[in-house]
């Protein structure tokens, strides 16, 4: 079992440096303090649950704070004292750790989807375990034979011990800060890793301690824990140091690893358990990516592209590199909001090019996997002499050092201070809609000096008002939109140059009870007929997974000599991958799907239906993405969208205005560039 | 996951539709008038969306007398046994019994629950096992205690919790039957994964478990019910014997893979409790 210790360090002269310190191993305290000055450290007690020592350490150094104003010294009648504070301080985190989770059993019980959990808690007498050590060393600075108060000759020793450990682990301690940089590790991952790596460490607690004692590692409980109070009663609060997940996300459990109350995060539960008893590790990068490059590796910078911008393209891919490039502080964060179809992932090359060429790494999260597979090999392409690899949970060079990294928005919480440029592609997209999660951990991602660019053909709202400067004195729907600023760029145009398709609405009353009693709905499935007899491709989106099965069965009843060629698909489907997959390749050529293919997928001469534009899972945004399937090639640019909705919504409305809105703008500025031609 | 949602699919749970499938259910799973009522409740209760509880895997009526193998397309041996079960000479287990057969989503929960540790789910599977125990031990009450195959101390500090005891807590909770540490793990098998077949399955099972130290099976009070005198044991002594009616363990695990693992600690208590003492297991999966 891990066990943190508590001490707290008084200077022997000066009374201003008296601090609270945890530590796993406390041997290499004492010797880093002896390398340092002369001190006292006076041992207040031991727990394995790290969330419980770093709240003691809180409380004590308050505590210090207001007991010892100016030059008083720290007595060993305050330590006593102090001492007698933490055991108090544990008594009441048992007794409010008990009360959670009484609390969260009656509402349990209220939900009516849960049994009885009570009888699942070990019910100990008390939820967290402290041991009071009492222990006063004196550390006298670089002295070669350390005598300290007490003659603890068993300290001299240690450090001897750690003399000789630290040699052993000089090697591997630098090839550890070789692996680590640049990321955030729960414990257990760590060691994981090492394992994976052959490399073995004779006391990982230690090496790792030194990097924190030395500034380099920052290491906080998996799951913190404090206390607060209201004007009525004190309550426990969690909060997942690693997701920034709180209060009901975290689990209140009794754990076997550190023998008492515990909590783990359910949120980033699929990185693994980050818990009140596993240290979470952040090493921030130190450097840039030259670490582990070897000379004559190449220029990693090196863009071998031998597409052609259009104008737009052109003006929006520069506006991007030069915020990576620029170094106004502050300015950290830059929209490329691209209508769906504008070649997006293009305009990202100078930027990444920019950023290798500076000498960092850079990250590219996209929400989905197959994102991720399908952007790896593009990329490689272009930057033949970088090396890049994909992230996600499977992948196995998940820990390979890198210049450019693509990986699913999960995997973001893995490193730390790393990237001088994150791009995020699809802003808008599950999951990081709104998701304070995971912007979180991209800002984290990112180097103390990197840029974050997010890329989005429908830029959710709170993105758009902080980074696209508008005028504020009219409303936001008529307010002309500008096409650039420090913070932004608009590509409001087609690479191709060909408008967006705008969607036809059409409202017919009763649409959902027709469809499910099979009379006949003619402008459904006259539109249906019309494309696939000119022998194009079509996408039916439903809003419910319910819907799938009934729209289908409806489409084939109306064409049985089609019905062959319908499929329908959605997100729990054991077979989407190749459902979707026989979609590509025109096995299928009707496919009813709820949103789950409205962005990613993109077919060539295809028309796109809505049955049901109204529900409430269809947004504004949504309904952009879905519209912008259609005409995407240069041998189609053309193609049709129909919104059939049950009742008028407000939301097919923006999304027909916000496509012509773009259309608008991007003729405008063609006829601009040609006046300049 | 809120708690709202389906633990198979995430799915939303819509108690109308779910409705007519319940019934359903508990009436196929209740074995009698009597039990109808709370497997109904249990079912009802069960955190799974009309679809998952119509899809879940239940083993059929015809089964292997001893180890609860669906026997559905199987070649039934004498005496209603399966082909493993009949070359098999005297089991310590009176019988296994096992409510869903382990398909594709029965693993990813398994692991869900136990690999990744998502602890919520217990109350999902209890339900299960308590289910179970319904449907095959009509008063489930008559058992003496309940206990589990334990975790080698390791491993438990490792993964920081043990779900099969997890499940036993709350099943003896829902039948008001005590639940014991009757046995400690004496080697660290190696995972299931990397042991190569049954045979060595079996072997590498032997003597894997212990009588935990000071491990008592039921105090004078609970056990009184027949006149059993006191069924102290004590780690290395020899079994007691006790007139009356027979003291009933009841072993719990999740998955019964190839049921070495649940033969070999029935064995160990066999060895300790004596020929007086009747070891039957419950599982979710097989
Ligand atoms: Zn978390
Ligand atoms: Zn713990
Ligand atoms: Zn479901
Ligand atoms: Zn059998």
């Amino acid at each position: 079992m891990r066990e943190f210790l508590l001490y707290i360090k008084s200077g022997t002269e000066a009374v201003s440096s008296v601090q609270t310190y945890v530590t796993p191993s406390f041997s290499v305290d004492q010797s880093f303090w002896q390398e340092r000055e002369s001190c006292i450290l006076h041992v207040i007690g031991k727990t394995s649950s790290l969330a419980l020592a770093f709240s003691l350490r809180e409380q004590i150094n308050e505590c210090i704070r207001k007991r010892l104003p100016e030059r008083q010294k720290l007595t060993d009648g305050v330590v006593a004292e102090l001492r007698h504070l933490a055991v108090g301080k544990v008594r009441e985190a048992s007794v409010l750790y008990g009360r959670e989770m009484t609390d969260r059993e009656r509402d349990d019980n209220q939900a009516s989807w849960s049994s009885a959990f009570a009888c699942m808690r070990q019910p100990p007498k008390d939820w967290f375990a402290w041991k009071v050590v009492e222990f006063r060393c004196e550390v006298h600075a670089c002295q070669k034979d350390a005598e300290s108060a007490g003659g603890y000759k068993i300290f001299s020793r240690h450090s001897l011990l750690r003399r000789t450990s630290l040699t052993a682990d000089g090697a591997s301690a630098s090839v550890l800060g070789k692996l680590l940089d640049g990321r955030a590790l729960l414990w257990e991952e760590i060691e994981t890793l090492l394992c994976k790596r052959g490399v073995e460490v004779g006391d990982l607690a230690a090496v790792l301690h030194e990097g924190v004692l030395a500034g380099k590692v920052q290491w906080l409980p998996g799951v913190r824990m404090g206390v607060v109070s209201n004007w009525r009663r004190k309550r426990l609060v969690l909060f997942c140091e690693r997701c920034g997940s709180e209060d009901r996300a975290l689990q209140l459990i009794y754990c076997h690893s550190c023998e008492q109350g515990c909590a783990y995060c359910t949120i980033c539960l699929g990185m693994g358990r980050s818990k009140c008893c596993t240290p979470y590790m952040l090493i921030a990068s130190s450097a840039s990516a030259d670490i582990g490059r070897e000379k004559g590796m190449g220029q990693p910078a090196r863009l071998e592209w031998t597409g052609r911008y259009s104008q737009d393209q052109a003006r929006a891919a520069e506006r991007a590199r030069r915020f990576v490039a620029g170094s106004h502080p502050g300015r950290s964060e830059f929209l490329i909001w691209a209508v769906c179809g504008a070649g997006k992932t293009e305009l990202l090359f100078p930027s990444v090019a920019e950023a290798l060429s500076s000498g960092g790494r850079v990250l590219i999260a996209t929400p989905r996997k197959d994102v991720v597979l399908e952007l790896a090999p593009r990329i490689r392409r272009v930057f033949p002499e970088a090396r890049v690899i994909a992230v996600h949970g499977a992948s196995a060079e998940k820990w390979e050092e890198s210049d450019i990294t693509i990986a699913t928005t999960h995997q973001v919480m893995r490193y730390h201070r790393r990237f001088l440029l994150v791009v995020l592609d699809e802003a808008d997209a599950f999951p990081y809609h709104n998701n304070p999660v995971l912007y979180r951990a991209l800002a984290r991602a990112a180097h103390e000096t990197g840029k974050l660019l997010y890329l989005s053909a429908t830029p959710p709202l709170y993105l758009q008002k902080r980074l696209v400067s508008n005028d504020r004195s009219k409303s936001a729907s008529s307010a002309a939109l500008p096409l650039a600023s420090a913070t932004h760029v608009l590509l409001p145009g087609r690479y191709h140059g060909k408008p967006l398709p705008v969607p036809e609405i059409l409202t017919i009353k009763g649409l959902h009870k027709r469809v499910r009693t099979n009379r006949a709905v003619p402008q459904m499935t006259n539109a249906v007929k019309r494309s696939l007899d000119a022998e194009r491709q079509v996408f039916v989106f439903v809003p419910r997974i319910d819907d799938v099965d009934v729209v289908l069965a409806y489409l084939q009843k109306a064409m049985p000599d089609r019905s062959e060629q319908m499929a329908g698909v959605h997100a729990s489907d054991p077979l989407r991958e190749e459902k979707v997959l026989a979609f590509r390749n025109s096995r299928y050529t009707l496919m009813v799907t709820t949103t789950i293919l409205e962005r990613g997928v993109t077919i060539p001469k295809s028309d796109v239906l809505v049955v049901g534009a109204e529900a409430p899972v269809f947004d504004e945004a949504s309904l952009v993405q879905i519209a912008g399937r259609v005409g995407r090639s240069f041998d189609d640019t053309a193609g049709s969208v129909l919104f059939l909705q049950a009742e008028r919504a407000a939301a097919t409305k923006l999304a027909v205005r916000q496509i012509s809105r773009m259309n608008q703008l991007a003729k405008k500025l063609a006829e601009a560039g040609g006046d300049n031609a | 996951m809120t708690i709202q949602s389906c633990v198979a699919c995430g799915g939303h749970l819509n108690a109308l539709q779910r409705e007519g499938i319940v019934r359903k259910r508990a009436r196929s799973l209740s074995s009698s008038a009597a039990t109808y009522p709370v497997v109904y409740r249990l079912l009802q209760k069960l955190q799974v969306c009309a679809g998952c509880l119509e899809a879940l895997p239940f083993i059929g009526e015809q089964i292997c007398r001893q180890c609860g193998r669906d026997m559905c397309g199987e070649v039934i041996c004498r005496d209603g046994l399966c082909r493993d079960c009949v070359d098999r000479a005297s089991v310590p287990l009176s019988n296994n019994r096992s409510l869903l057969q382990y398909d594709e989503k029965g693993k990813s929960l398994v692991s869900l629950f136990k690999y990744r540790g998502d602890e919520r789910l217990a109350s999902f599977f209890s339900a299960l096992l308590t289910i179970a125990i319904y449907r095959y031990h009509h008063t489930p009450s008559r058992f003496t205690c309940i206990t589990t195959v334990p975790l080698h101390p390791t491993r438990l500090r490792e993964r920081g919790f043990n779900q099969v005891e997890l499940l036993a807590k709350a099943l003896g909770h829902a039948i008001g039957v005590p639940v014991k540490t009757l046995l400690e793990r004496t080697k660290a098998t190696e995972k299931l994964s990397k042991q190569g077949g049954r045979v060595h399955r079996e072997e590498s099972m032997r003597d894997a478990f212990a009588w935990a130290q000071g491990a008592v099976l039921a105090d004078l009070s609970s056990a009184c019910s027949g006149g059993i005198a006191r069924a102290k044991v004590k780690g290395g002594a020899n079994s007691p014997v006790m007139s009356g009616t027979p003291l009933r363990v009841l072993l719990i695990d999740d998955i019964y893979t190839t049921g070495s693992t649940l033969r070999s600690c029935a064995s160990t208590l066999r060895a300790h409790l004596g020929t007086v003492c009747e070891i039957y297991s419950l599982t979710i999966y097989r």
